[in-house]
């Protein structure tokens, strides 16, 4: 046994595989050192930050030792003048937050559960929230991170400034592979100035074409929201709209959007703040709470049948049953828990079809562990999988990160 | 299959498959594509062949893996460094002939083009509807979507609108083996690994581009631009610092030493005062958010101590002042026979301090460097200013461009904020990253092309490019030396 080794528990199971070790290294060196003893001792490994997004992709095929990176938790160096900062992995975003907001910023990456939600984990998971819209997700604000390979070698990819062409994209390439590359250990992100004021328009039981179209108009009329989620409200949505920035800009805004939403026949509200606050706990509620959690993705402008007939599909099959879209992206979520594997199966699968046919996605971020077996987590695999797997190849050649989690079997 | 034995055998099954017309490996028009916008390393290639389709590309890439050739892809031929320069005995695929817009979707915001399609023309295919296309390097008139992809294009306008890699949804791509394959698409989250980020910035090193599924933006409301003159570069340092720190995210925000100042008044005739500093900035939205931000930094900029501040009033006067700004990099011929473009990126809050160390650098060496830069994130375009006439001074100028590029890696920086790695700066990728760090892109490499078929020599050092100097522009791009355009 070493500085931060443990017999692995119940509780470290990843998708219920429990690892005979885990290891918590509270430094890079120490990361390292746990990966290069790991490649010594051909152990197959998996990686836990928060373990927010756990449920994500497959079970894996063999696991040996967990590395969590809750202790390397440190703010590396925070560069307020150049709105840049550097955290080790397992640094919570809400910590990372308390640090910035004295700065008066923040990192613009709302993913959900940000109390357990770590750098590290939101990058390998390709974790966001409703200001994507705005902001963009984790691959548009990534700048530079700190690797172990697989052979235990530590490595820099990007860097520590907003602007850099130099050499191969090893940052956004970690964005999404599920600890199937590399461990994560220090991320830099580039930051943004935390706004003056911010406000939520509530725009309540509109149905699916009615935001569309309010969402082109804003569109058109070349208002900048910072967010957009729709929340099922039984067969309607409730929208809600936010505006952050200086107060002239917003409060400009919020009276063009509501504006523009009377011209629809619709009547809409800006929220005092308590409001807003209880509108988007209601949106975190369909993206953190559920036994069962999916994505949908497709082209915005098929928002309506996500709205009418997928997500519904899905929908039928939980009890309780929530669900929310993003208009302006094309992403959808459906949560809760489900009554039958079968009846669960089938409806998966057939939203599944509608959404592939429309050139998008379904993905289950989580399933109840009686289900997942009769659940395929990633759908079929995309043309290019073959390049995925050269590209697994050369970073793991032994496949001993997380094997079996990615999609294709990787 | 077999391959063909001789240079004639593959020129004439190239031939057969582009057409004769587009395909040579001899006479006049093979000059053009011995360098890119680098034009002082010149290697004439074996072949160059101009697909005009998918198919076509794939055949290319077959024949020319199968006569053991190595193969160079070409856009433009805009970039500043080398990364289009052909290697002996290379096959040079240029795509300027799949210039087709082929699908516009302005519902989901996006349009799906060929490599070959300038940057600009994507805006004006759809700017009459209001969208436009986001990445603006002021080559934007001349240079190729394909070229963009390669180098992951910036430009002044991606401080607050991203570079290429995040305005790229799908990009359809021919292998080394002449396989093709789709990546990503116009819906988010494609599953599986994030090939796009792998593939644009790549340099063309993993395979050529054939189709590109671009981002489309609404355009902004309104757009306000100032322009305001200082003491010196460090008033203006602290003008764009606290601008920043004053929570606005400009559109753009640029800035010009004396030197470059001069350069732009001598080639514009421009009434711009003579000091030590000038400066521009966008800022763009809706309009009450926009009038709101730009009179917040108006007000900053007169408290630092601003000489002088110029509002536009009219969308003609703000183009002349970005014209002013955007000729200063040409302009500065008119003060120097000969000058040495550099690319490098610093933390922005260093840059009074860089600025000076630069400025006493060259004094070191006997030489003057002109100052353009894109403050808001700190990438600088030092001109070193020289006269190939006198002996020594080219080797000078070279020297000092190396020494500033150290200087940024040394302040946390960058060897290229937006030109590339290319065969130019190879030499210093070891002074930014360790020698594991490059393995590990390689690998990246090695996934998408395993034997190096796609543009050799490029991104990574070697022990024979270690030996080369990089060296200053010579020769103008025609389009630049008619002053149509600029390139950075």
């Amino acid at each position: 046994m070493v500085t931060g080794e443990r017999p692995g528990t119940p509780a470290d199971a990843v998708q219920g595989v429990v690892p005979s070790v885990v290891l918590e290294p509270s430094t890079v060196e120490e990361a390292a050192d746990a990966m290069a003893r790991a490649a010594a001792g051909r152990k197959v490994l998996a990686f836990v930050g928060g373990g927010t997004d756990l449920g994500l992709g497959s079970r894996p095929s063999r696991l040996d030792t967990v590395i969590r990176t809750g202790a390397l938790s440190r703010l590396v160096d925070h560069a307020p003048a150049d709105q840049v900062v550097t955290a080790e992995a397992g640094m919570t975003l809400s910590a990372l937050a308390q640090v910035l907001a004295r700065h008066g910023q923040r990192l613009a990456l709302d993913a959900p559960l940000p109390d357990r939600a770590t750098v590290g984990g939101v990058v390998a998971a390709n974790a966001f929230g409703p200001r994507r819209a705005r902001f963009g997700a984790a691959r548009d604000l990534v700048l530079g991170v700190s690797l172990v390979r697989a052979d235990g070698t530590a490595v820099r990819g990007g860097s520590k400034v907003v602007k850099n062409v130099a050499g191969f994209d090893l940052p956004r390439l970690m964005v999404g592979s599920l600890g199937t590359l590399a461990l994560v250990t220090q991320v830099t992100f580039r930051l943004h100035p935390l706004p003056e004021t911010e406000a939520t328009v509530l725009l309540a039981g509109l149905d699916p074409d009615q935001v569309r179209s309010l969402a082109a108009a804003w569109r058109a009329a070349q208002l900048e929201p910072s967010s957009a989620a729709a929340v099922f409200a039984s067969d309607r949505l409730d929208l809600g709209v936010r505006f952050e920035g200086f107060e002239a800009g917003v409060a400009d805004q919020v009276a063009r959007l509501l504006g523009l939403a009377g011209k629809a026949g619709l009547t809409g509200d800006r929220l005092p703040a308590p409001g807003a606050t209880a509108f988007w706990a209601r949106h975190d509620a369909v993206r953190e709470r559920g036994s069962l959690r999916v994505k949908l993705s497709a082209p915005p402008s098929r928002l309506p049948e996500m709205a009418r007939s997928w997500l519904p599909t899905i929908l039928g099959e939980l009890s309780p049953a929530a669900a929310a879209l993003y208009p302006t992206l094309g992403i959808g979520f459906a949560s809760g828990d489900p009554a039958s594997g079968a009846g669960l199966a089938a409806g998966l699968r057939d939203a599944r079809a509608a959404v592939v046919a429309a050139g998008g996605s379904l993905v289950v971020c989580d399933a109840p562990p009686a289900i997942r077996p009769a659940v395929d987590p990633w759908g079929p695999p995309p043309p290019a999988i073959d390049l995925m797997r050269a590209l697994k190849d050369r970073f793991d050649p032994e496949h001993r990160l997380a094997p079996g989690r990615f999609l294709g079997g990787i | 299959m077999s391959g063909p034995a001789s240079l004639s055998d593959l020129a004439g099954r190239m031939a057969a498959v582009v057409g004769a017309r587009n395909c040579f490996s001899a006479g006049p028009d093979l000059l053009t594509y011995e360098c890119d916008g680098l034009t002082h390393g010149r290697t004439r290639p074996d072949l160059v062949v101009l697909p005009g389709s998918t198919a076509e590309v794939a055949e290319v890439v077959r024949l020319a893996r199968a006569s053991g050739r190595p193969i160079v892809p070409r856009g433009s031929g805009t970039g500043l460094s080398g990364g289009a320069r052909p290697v002996p005995g290379s096959v040079v695929v240029a795509l300027s002939r799949m210039r087709r817009i082929l699908e516009v979707n302005l519902e989901d915001g996006w349009v799906r083009v060929e490599p070959g399609v300038l940057n600009l023309d994507v805006t004006k295919h759809v700017s009459a509807a209001g969208y436009y296309y986001a990445p603006d390097p002021s080559s934007q008139s001349i240079c190729s979507i394909g070229g963009n992809v390669a180098e992951n294009s910036g430009g002044a306008h991606c401080l607050k609108y991203g570079f290429t890699v995040n305005h790229v949804l799908g990009a359809r791509l021919v292998l080394h083996d002449g396989k093709v394959v789709d990546i990503g698409g116009p819906a988010l989250d494609a599953p599986g690994h994030d090939l796009l980020a792998a593939l644009v910035g790549s340099e063309g090193m993993l395979g050529i581009v054939t189709e590109v599924t671009l981002r489309l933006l609404r355009k902004p409301e309104a757009t306000r631009t100032f322009f305001a003159t200082f003491p010196s570069t460090d008033e203006g340092g602290e003008a764009v610092s606290r601008i920043i720190a004053a929570g606005i995210l400009p559109a753009a925000i640029e800035m010009m030493d004396r030197l470059a100042i001069e350069a732009a008044k001598a080639a514009t005739g421009l009434d711009w005062p003579d000091v030590g500093a000038a400066l521009l900035m966008d800022a763009d939205g809706p309009v009450a958010e926009v009038e709101d931000v730009s009179a917040r930094a108006v007000k900053i900029a007169r408290e630092v101590g601003a000489l002088e501040l110029r509002l536009p009033r009219s969308e003609a006067e703000r183009q002349l002042m970005w014209k002013g700004r955007k000729s200063a990099f040409a302009a500065v011929g008119r003060i120097s026979p000969n000058y040495l473009v550099e690319d490098g990126t610093i933390p922005r809050s260093e840059i009074a301090p860089v600025l000076r160390e630069i400025e006493s650098m060259a004094k070191d060496r006997g030489l003057r460097v002109a100052n353009v830069f894109h403050a808001g994130d700190g990438n600088l375009h030092p001109l070193v200013l020289y006269d190939a006439r006198n002996s020594g001074e080219e080797d000078r100028a070279e020297h000092l461009g190396g020494d500033i590029l150290r200087m940024c890696v040394r302040r946390g920086g960058s060897i290229t904020g937006e030109h590339g790695v290319g065969a130019e700066k190879a030499a210093y990728m070891a002074d930014m990253y360790g020698e594991a760090d490059l393995e590990t892109m390689k690998w990246v490499r090695a996934a998408f092309d395993p034997d190096e078929a796609f543009n050799p020599g490029k991104v990574f050092p070697s022990l024979r490019l270690c030996g080369e100097k990089p060296g200053p522009g010579g020769v103008e791009h025609p389009a630049v030396k008619s002053g149509e355009v600029q390139r950075w």
